[in-house]
């Protein structure tokens, strides 16, 4: 069935996800809330907030750095924050750019923030792909069989 | 059971507790918020969310007993998380869980420090929510037990004035002070009751009973707690209005009263500093017609000066504030007076406002300034000194300086910053005879900077001493006394001078300096003039820095001081000896000594018997303004920043101070060249 076909597909883009380091047992935990609890969606729903927040921090942050002078404290803020959406999220792999972006903020480096910075985008961008090919299946599956989730 | 006691209170689901309890989250982050949500929910807690710290203190307020517990991210843009910690457990004490990403000891321990009852580490555990219920539970008991307690102690305490006057006296401290009349415990206990009801019906109100954390007065805080006061009106304000104005839901009553109780102790003293400048600078206005005379910038250094030590009577200098306003008015030409005033004042903030005063004098007498000009001139210098000076917080040299000030009149400058610290004297000891005066005992030296350097320099040293204890102002005393030191302060100035505390007439010293400034301010030395008779000068500068003189100063002082100067000065040039009384007779050894203008300050003193009366006359009576001080002022002033010296160290060392006098005068002659003005003043200004 299509649905299947799709659910597999899913079910290897999370494993690789997993596998990657993309994402870990924070989202699995969100994930079973979904099942278990009865909240569908609510991944759904969380990954897309999780992606217009990191979005938004990330051109935050790239508008500090590019200031003449730069408020490392704020880009530290924002990049704290950034840190604690993808935990609470379970973005693993962005998350431990954003411990080093901090280091380099404490290092109040320019040029290493604006690395740092890029290396974050990437992850996040990367991230962001799969999440949206994951809830695109989801759905996909969903219409095949509503009552799967 | 706990949990059914509240029951009683709160809804049935409570029941099933910790089903049902009623949690906030507070989390700028939206995805830890929503993910925390349903976590929360998945508890079965009843959930309620918001992203700002301000929406969540105002839900938290309008019901207290719409939630058991807080949980609350550390890092947020609005507030600080550990803040709303601490408000929360004040005001509604409730439990709150910090909840950061940063796991960092550092922070956690900060976290149990503002009272957090759990630290929990993103991303969150939905095992770890399922046991926050406990936390609700234990504050509930002890809660309990404790407000047990406190009813018990309320009760007990006697009862006193209603809490709402015993507020104001009552120091808030903890509840369980003994000293506390029960009425206020009862009263705020039951304010309490009311208000902490939510988790416990019959309990006593938690936040009452426990003792309150201790509130820190922040900036803000004291600001609301201000306005609320002045829209009560100091009389009217009392802890309880106070505090409902203030809205600050965890300020108990008990801490607005202590700290209304320490506001009303600091009011009074500045009432007091500022009262002392109003008649400072009421003497000084009075003077307007001798600023005409020049000398009379002294004496609007003095009006400053006089309220600013007025300002500074409080301070030990006392003086201090206002000497070195005048001094620099005095001192310093009317303009550079007024700078000078404005230096000092700019220490002072009092000062300013006499400042500005003064520097309108000084001003105006702008034209006599050129007399005084020279004298002035130092007086320049002095403001320049003073600037120094004031910096340093000359409010003894100020003192001692508008006592001597006049006669150092740039010495004023410093002396004023003698007055302030010690070692303002020896500046101005050594910028310009000024210096005697204003310090303590520095000043005078500094005075002697130009002639003074010799006897005064050292007096500054030694004025110290004297003026600082000399509370009254000194520089009148020394006014007085520093005239007499001419052998004429023996009038009035000795004793003054001799007993810098003699504050009988610390503002002579101002006056005779006025008094000699009126009469000439030609002599421009009359500004510091006076005081350099170096030895009288240093005198004298314990006379204005003997803190005597500073009170006395703070009126009169810089006034007498001013009038010394002018004294001196006018006592030289003219004999203005109307000589502001006593000290005439310095004046008018000065001007013997100096026939120099300069010297006039000194000579002033020297005149001061006879000038002092009429050259006081004019500055004199406005000298007086303080009062008593300036009346021989004008001789006395520079005597009297000798004598201050001399008076200061010894109750009435007026032969001492004559002595020094004597020796001022002779170097008056010198002095009183060097003196002219400039040299006090650049004394000053070497400040």
């Amino acid at each position: 069935m299509a649905a299947a076909a799709l659910r597999e597909q899913l079910n290897a883009l999370l494993s690789s996800m997993f596998s990657q380091g993309l994402v870990d047992e924070q989202f699995q935990q969100l994930q079973m809330l979904q099942d278990e609890g009865g909240t569908p969606g609510f991944v759904a729903e969380v990954v897309t907030l999780f992606c217009d927040d990191a979005e938004r921090i990330i051109a935050e942050i790239a508008t500090l750095l590019e200031q003449p002078i730069v408020n490392f404290d704020k880009v530290d803020a924002y990049v704290h924050q950034l840190k604690g959406s993808s935990a609470s999220v379970g973005a693993q792999k962005v998350k431990f750019t954003c411990m080093q972006f901090r280091q380099l903020c404490q290092e109040k480096s320019r040029d290493g923030c604006l690395m740092a910075l890029a290396v974050v985008r990437n992850d996040f961008y990367d991230l962001r792909n799969k999440f949206q090919t994951m809830l695109q299946l989801e759905q996909q599956i969903l219409a095949y069989d509503p009552k799967q989730q | 059971m706990r949990p059914d006691e509240r029951k009683g209170v709160v809804a049935a689901r409570r029941d099933q507790f910790p089903v049902g309890m009623r949690v906030l989250a507070v989390d700028d982050d939206p995805v830890c918020l929503k993910v925390l949500e349903t976590l929360l929910l998945r508890c079965q807690y009843h959930v309620s969310t918001t992203n700002q710290a301000a929406i969540a203190l105002k839900m938290l307020r309008e019901n207290r007993d719409m939630f058991d517990l807080v949980i609350s991210d550390v890092h947020m843009p609005d507030m600080d998380g550990f803040k709303l910690l601490e408000l929360v457990g004040l005001e509604m004490d409730l439990p709150v869980i910090m909840l950061s990403v940063n796991g960092e000891t550092k922070t956690v321990m900060k976290g149990i420090t503002h009272g957090a009852c759990d630290y929990l580490l993103k991303p969150v555990r939905i095992e770890e929510l399922r046991n926050i219920w406990q936390h609700v539970v234990r504050r509930k008991f002890s809660t309990r037990d404790r407000a047990n307690l406190d009813i018990y102690e309320e009760c007990n305490k006697p009862s006193n004035a209603d809490s709402d006057h015993a507020h104001g006296h009552v120091t808030c401290g903890s509840p369980d002070q003994s000293g506390r009349p029960s009425k206020k415990r009862k009263e705020y206990y039951s304010e309490e009751e009311d208000e902490g009801e939510e988790d416990n019906t019959q309990e006593t109100d938690d936040p009452s009973a426990p003792k309150k954390p201790r509130v820190v007065w922040s900036v803000e805080l004291h600001r609301k707690f201000v306005a609320a006061v002045n829209q009560l009106g100091i009389d009217k304000a009392v802890p309880k209005r106070i505090l409902e104005l203030m809205n600050v839901e965890k300020l108990t009553r008990e801490n607005v009263a202590s700290h209304l109780q320490k506001y009303r102790l600091y009011l009074k003293r500045l009432s007091a500093v500022a009262s002392q400048q109003v008649s400072i600078v009421a003497a000084l206005g009075g003077r307007d017609p001798f600023l005409h005379m020049g000398a009379f910038e002294g004496l609007q250094g003095y009006q400053a000066f006089t309220s600013s030590t007025s300002l500074s009577s409080f301070t030990p200098h006392g003086l201090i504030n206002s000497p070195r306003n005048n001094p620099a008015a005095f001192g310093t030409q009317r303009v550079s007076a007024s700078k000078s005033i404005q230096t000092v004042t700019g220490g002072h903030a009092l000062n300013h406002s006499i400042c500005d005063a003064n520097k309108y004098h000084l001003s105006s007498p702008g034209n006599q300034q050129g007399n005084l000009g020279q004298g002035m001139a130092t007086s320049l210098g002095q403001t320049q000194m003073q600037p120094k000076w004031i910096q340093e917080e000359t409010d003894d040299l100020s003192t001692i300086f508008s006592g001597n000030g006049l006669a150092n009149s740039g010495m004023s400058a410093t002396l004023q910053g003698v007055t302030s610290s010690p070692l303002l004297p020896q500046e101005l000891v050594e910028c310009t005879q000024v210096k005697v005066g204003s310090q303590p005992s520095v000043l005078t030296p500094s005075v002697s900077s130009g002639h003074l350097e010799g006897t005064v320099g050292v007096s500054s040293s030694l004025l110290d001493p004297r003026v600082s204890q000399q509370t009254t102002i000194p520089l009148s005393e020394f006014s007085a006394s520093g005239l007499p030191i001419h052998g004429l302060f023996n009038n009035s100035c000795a004793t003054k001078l001799g007993a810098t505390s003699s504050a009988s007439t610390p503002v002579h010293p101002s006056d005779d300096l006025l008094v000699a400034r009126d009469t000439k301010a030609g002599a421009s030395s009359f500004g510091s003039t006076m005081l350099l008779p170096p030895d009288t000068e240093q005198k004298y500068l314990n006379f204005g820095g003997g803190n005597s003189f500073k009170h006395k100063f703070d009126e009169r002082t810089a006034d007498s001081l001013f009038d010394l100067k002018f004294v001196w000065s006018s006592g030289l040039s003219s004999q203005s000896a109307s000589n502001i009384g006593a000290h005439h007779s310095i004046s008018q050894r000065w001007n013997n000594s100096s026939s120099n203008n300069s010297n006039i300050g000194a000579r002033m003193i020297g005149q001061p018997s006879s000038s002092a009366s009429t050259v006081a006359p004019h500055a004199k009576s406005d000298f007086l303004i303080s009062g008593d001080m300036l009346v021989p002022k004008n001789a006395s002033d520079l005597s009297v920043p000798k004598l201050q010296s001399e008076l200061s160290s010894s109750s009435c060392s007026f032969d001492g101070l004559l002595n020094s006098i004597i020796k001022v005068e002779k170097d008056d002659v010198s002095f009183s060249d060097d003196l002219g003005c400039s040299d006090f003043y650049s004394l000053g200004a070497c400040i």
